[in-house]
């Protein structure tokens, strides 16, 4: 910098912030350049401004939400929270129809004895292991494809929905915690 | 007995002790509440990110370096949050009209003052949210240029280059002769 350059105004806003490297060389030319010392002077004023900024006070007392929380969580949307009485209210309802089939339905039937189902399940099992072992591609064709019976498929997209539903409803309320 | 140091506080807030981490919320509150408000200026939406800034650092509370200082560090999880909240808020056009000002009126040299504080938020207020958060952290919580570079992850020249216009911007709006 020469000394007969005026100060840029990137210089002076970093010799004000002391982020300068050349500050000898700056105060030098505010010495002989009334024009630049004038600039300086407006700066350090809007310096000035911004530190006579008061501080304003609370109208609440945040500290209070934190200790009066037994726990330290967030507040969840009330949506989720609304959904998740929802879901209690439902199984709740659930629970007391079903009230009459477990006291009047469940005795009817007959339990088969332990033994009994641990035979049933040895061979249940025996006969899967034995078609998955015989099992041979269909060479069929594309017409003749085996579907499943419409129930099972049903059944698999109703656990599918349950699945998303339960990740979902799951990741939404651990995610403040993982954070 | 003397008071606990934020450290005890963040240590005991760590082990769960509730009681513990209101005391450190208490002792900053009012001045994350002001960073907020001097970005944000709209005193509700101050409060709710001065909020949010606690629960943020509560999560992160053990993440947290004993080797620094809290109060630096919950002010620049402050001033980050109130950037993330502008640039995902854009500014509502009845920003100026729910100014808050306080309506008791008081004798003479007072208002003035009021009225220069309310003139340079407004100020502030008018700049884009990059840039008043570039003077937040320059000019209150004093940060060098290499400090505002990292914590908003910009290059040098961006913070530089913000913060100079940003005082233009402000230089024209306060000292403009009338
Ligand atoms: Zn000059």
């Amino acid at each position: 910098m020469h000394l007969t350059d005026h100060i840029s105004d990137v210089q002076l806003n970093e010799y004000l912030d002391n982020e300068s490297a050349d500050r000898a060389e700056i105060e030098t030319h505010l010495d002989s350049c009334d024009e630049c010392a004038a600039r300086l002077s407006a700066l350090q004023a809007l310096f000035t401004d911004l530190d006579s900024l008061p501080e304003v006070t609370l109208s609440t007392n945040l500290a209070a939400r934190f200790t009066s929380d037994r726990k330290l969580v967030p507040q969840l949307p009330r949506w989720l929270t609304l959904t998740a009485s929802l879901q209690a209210a439902a199984a709740l309802v659930a629970l007391i129809v079903a009230i009459p089939f477990f006291s009047i339905m469940l005795p009817k039937i007959e339990a088969p004895s332990f033994t009994e189902l641990l035979f049933e399940l040895q061979s249940i099992w025996a006969s899967w292991l034995d078609a998955l072992s015989n099992y041979q591609l269909p060479n069929y064709q594309f017409t003749d494809l085996p579907t499943y019976p419409v129930e099972l498929s049903t059944l698999f997209i109703a656990l599918a929905i349950v699945s998303i539903f339960w990740i979902f409803g799951n990741g939404l309320l651990l995610r403040n915690q993982t954070k | 007995m003397n008071a606990p140091t934020d450290r005890d506080l963040i240590l005991r807030a760590r082990r769960g002790d509730t009681e513990a981490y209101g005391n450190l919320v208490a002792r900053h509150q009012t001045g994350v509440f002001n960073i907020c408000y001097r970005i944000l200026h709209n005193r509700a939406d101050a409060e709710d990110l001065a909020q949010e800034t606690f629960i943020r650092a509560l999560d992160r509370l053990h993440t947290f370096d004993f080797e620094r200082e809290f109060s630096p560090w919950i002010r620049r999880v402050a001033a980050n949050l109130c950037l993330n909240h502008l640039e995902a808020h854009k500014p509502s056009a009845s920003l100026d009209e729910e100014r808050d000002e306080d309506k008791t009126p008081s004798p003479g040299e007072q208002v003035e003052v009021k009225e220069r504080s309310e003139q340079i938020r407004s100020a502030l207020a008018s700049l884009p949210p990059h840039y008043r958060v570039v003077v937040e952290l320059r000019h209150y919580q004093e940060l060098s240029y290499d400090e505002i570079a990292h914590e908003l992850n910009i290059p040098l020249s961006d913070v530089k280059s913000h913060l100079f216009r940003a005082r233009k911007l402000l230089a024209e709006k306060l000292h403009a002769p009338d």
